[in-house]
């Protein structure tokens, strides 16, 4: 299996640079071309590795696109939309929102994904204990209660519907309806119930490492020896020491069974890591988290691990730091919730928590990214479900509805929202 | 959820003092017991037009009734005047840290606190004896001045989290921390930084003479909530809760006037009775689809993968089979 192929081909390749490394060395060793048609049994013709049987690591499957190995995201629903899921050594960054509720929510799925799985994980944070983010983490859904929650959705809009025959438009009866709930192929991910926790006893066998920004750092305030930030840089020796010790980049050969290192960083580039881009505009270490993000990410690419990281975005006062972060990520996800804006009451708005922007998806052994084609997405955040839906709005039946277009419409209803008669007036419509 | 609710007191009748004392009371302890109630740092954002340190001092006096320890670290006014207006009961227990006096420590006393105001911060954090404690900075932007903002809120968030960290099975003693932050004197990066990590936001404003607070709680993994509250501090520093400023000029509608039906003067009819409406349903299209045939565009049956044309010939059709243009020379 390809997979397998990659797996082997990452550990024996260890000065290949990057993802073209990986990609180049799948593209020679498989002799078939990754298709979704899988053989059952053994492989027959030994293409490496000699006659040992090449198992897969659990949670993974390779992308029918481009070989790459994918893992989840723990949620099937963005896994969809970033093209199946995460490539194995690449970087998640989130931009978080601004109240920070549901950046932690992306943030724990991934790490309840990784314990489900059987995966490594490594949990840093400077404001939470490690040990406490895992406690909160979400249970597992079960498949016939994971139906049950899907089935009770899909059967509300079934029933109000289906008793309307069409008179005029009966054509449209033949067009199928809109798919608003996630549709996921093939089944990589798991479900998660987000009122319930993570049971005790699948936390104790997980194998974990946890780094507090606190307990680590030294009391005394010392001099940077280079240009990144004290915090940085004993959390990079510390991802480094993990991954070396427990053979992720294929440095143990003795290791019989190959894993996966799931890593996860809240909060980077608050001032609680030392660092001090949301406190300034020009600040003395303006360059400290981009060069982090380039070290951790040349680790990541060495080895068998996905990352995850949470920035809080609306809190950089240079904007250009933004644009650089961006660009040294590979997948980057922006979360926009409705609280405290004027969306918050806009009707238009109402059934959603927020906008979900996919501001980036890599391009890996590719000329062109798995982009898909809808752009306007929100979330919701029900009682036990975080849900990713295409932005309906509804039908604008006023006078306005040919004239302007959807942003025109979203910004005419908030205006004529507050009641003020005069400003509504001239922003929108012409009249005759 | 919660759903933000706001207490705004626009629209009432001013009320007469005495009322006004009776009616705060009871709330009145709703509001400060409410802004300590989160624990961690309760931030109080105020300007020079609506200063915040006589909430501040009620706050202060508030967690000295209840029995807290308060530690005050001074920066801004001298002790002798942030004691002023606290009777003596209070005043001794509050344990005051001078910073003002002597900041950079020149005149080499013993009482001088070592370390500057970082070393004094840190020494906050390190308490031993146990209860809740109460912690008041006065103030933030004299701290954010002469420290370097991520240190101060990696010592805020220290100071904020210090009960959860012995493992000893006492039971968890909440720590109040006030700063007070002179928001005019900031950009918006550090007090962006402070308020994400506050868990109560108060920002002081106010109209016409009477001072609100708009207040933000943040609860962690909940979303906010906010609340607008005006009030007043009374010399002796409680709190008084207003219901609102005295309105004189605003215009408000006349409730006499009904809202105008625009459907009761026309001359043509909107509604339909319920016999109308049995004959528009049944009412047959104009362009003669009979239902069959609906159905059968509908269901594409085995011998239509190709389009029928249905022709009906009328009178003036020529069904001659020849080609006219058989004549024609070309």
């Amino acid at each position: 299996m390809a997979a397998a192929a990659a797996a082997a081909a990452a550990a024996t390749a260890t000065c290949s640079p990057g993802a073209g490394g990986l990609g180049s060395a799948v593209a020679a060793a498989g002799k078939h071309s990754v298709t979704s048609f899988q053989r059952r049994g053994p492989r027959a013709s030994g293409s490496d590795g000699g006659g040992s049987r090449l198992v897969s690591i659990a949670g993974t499957r390779p992308s029918v696109r481009n070989g790459q190995l994918l893992v989840s995201t723990g949620l099937p629903a963005l896994d969809q939309l970033l093209g199946g899921g995460l490539a194995v050594g690449t970087l998640l960054l989130i931009e978080e929102d601004k109240y920070n509720i549901y950046s932690p929510l992306l943030f724990k799925y991934f790490l309840a994904e990784g314990i489900i799985n059987g995966h490594t994980l490594l949990v840093a944070s400077s404001k939470e204990d490690p040990a406490d983010i895992l406690q909160e983490l979400p249970a597992p859904l079960l498949n016939d209660n994971c139906k049950k929650e899907f089935g009770e959705d899909v059967c509300n809009h079934k029933t109000s519907e289906s008793n309307i025959k069409m008179k005029i438009a009966w054509r449209y009866q033949l067009l199928p309806k809109m798919e608003a709930g996630p549709v996921s192929s093939s089944r990589l991910g798991h479900y998660y119930d987000a009122s319930k926790r993570i049971p005790q006893e699948l936390i104790e066998a997980s194998k974990w490492h946890g780094f507090f920004l606190p307990e680590k750092m030294s009391s005394t305030l010392n001099v940077e020896s280079c240009s990144l930030t004290h915090g940085y840089m004993k959390l990079l020796h510390f991802i480094q020491n993990i991954i070396y010790e427990e053979g992720f980049d294929g440095s143990n050969p003795q290791k019989k069974q190959k894993n996966i290192l799931r890593i996860g960083i809240q909060n980077l580039g608050s001032p609680l890591w030392g660092d001090d881009i949301c406190c300034t505009e020009n600040c003395n270490n303006s360059q400290s988290l981009t060069k982090f993000l380039y070290v951790l990410r040349g680790l990541l690419r060495t080895s068998l691990s996905v990352c995850i990281i949470t920035v809080p975005t609306h809190l950089i006062q240079n904007k250009a730091i933004i644009a650089r972060l961006t660009n040294l990520s590979d997948t980057v996800v922006g979360l926009e919730s409705f609280i405290g804006s004027e969306r918050d009451t806009n009707p238009l708005y109402k059934d959603y928590h927020g906008l979900i922007h996919i501001r980036q998806i890599p391009r890996l052994n590719n000329l062109i990214g798995d982009v898909s084609d809808v752009k306007d997405l929100a979330f919701k955040l029900k009682r036990k479900l975080f849900t990713i839906e295409r932005l309906h709005l509804p039908p604008d039946l006023s006078d306005t509805v040919s004239r302007s277009s959807k942003q025109g419409l979203a910004e005419s209803a908030e205006l004529r929202g507050p009641g003020c008669g005069v400003m509504a007036g001239g922003k929108t419509h012409l009249d005759f | 959820m919660p759903r933000p609710f706001h207490l705004e007191g626009a629209g009432q009748r001013a009320l007469t003092p005495s009322e006004s004392v009776r009616r705060g009371s009871g709330r009145e302890l709703e509001m400060l017991e409410s802004l300590l109630a989160l624990g961690g740092l309760v931030l109080l954002r105020d300007s020079v037009e609506w200063e915040g340190r006589s909430l501040l001092k009620a706050l202060i006096k508030k967690s000295a009734v209840c029995g807290e320890q308060v530690h005050i670290l001074g920066c801004e006014v001298s002790e002798e005047e942030f004691r002023e207006g606290f009777d003596s009961s209070i005043n001794s227990r509050l344990v005051y840290h001078d910073l003002f006096r002597d900041p950079l420590n020149w005149s080499k006393t013993a009482e001088a606190l070592p370390g500057g105001p970082l070393g004094a911060l840190r020494a906050m954090c390190r308490r031993t004896n146990p209860g809740p404690v109460t912690i008041a900075l006065d103030s933030l932007s004299w701290l954010l001045l002469h420290l370097p903002c991520t240190t101060l809120c990696q010592t805020l968030h220290a100071l904020s989290h210090q009960d959860s960290r012995p493992g000893d099975s006492s039971p968890v003693e909440q720590v109040h921390v006030l700063g007070l932050l002179h928001e005019e004197l900031h950009g918006p990066g550090p007090v962006g930084a402070l308020s994400s990590l506050a868990q109560t936001e108060v920002t002081l404003s106010g109209t016409m003479g009477q001072a609100s607070a708009h207040i933000l709680y943040r609860r962690p993994q909940q979303r906010p909530t906010h609340q607008t509250q005006w009030f007043s501090i009374l010399p002796d520093f409680s709190l008084d809760l207003q219901g609102g400023p005295r309105l004189e000029s605003q215009p408000h509608p006349d409730p006499h006037t009904p809202p105008v039906d625009p459907t009761t003067h026309l001359t043509f009819n909107l509604h339909l009775s319920k016999k109308e409406k049995e004959a528009k349903d049944s009412l047959t299209l104009p362009f003669q689809f009979s239902s069959e045939k609906q159905q059968a565009l509908l269901c594409p049956g085995p011998g239509q993968a190709t389009s029928h044309i249905f022709y009906e010939p009328d009178a003036y059709d020529d069904l001659d089979q020849e080609d006219p243009d058989d004549d024609l020379d070309v």
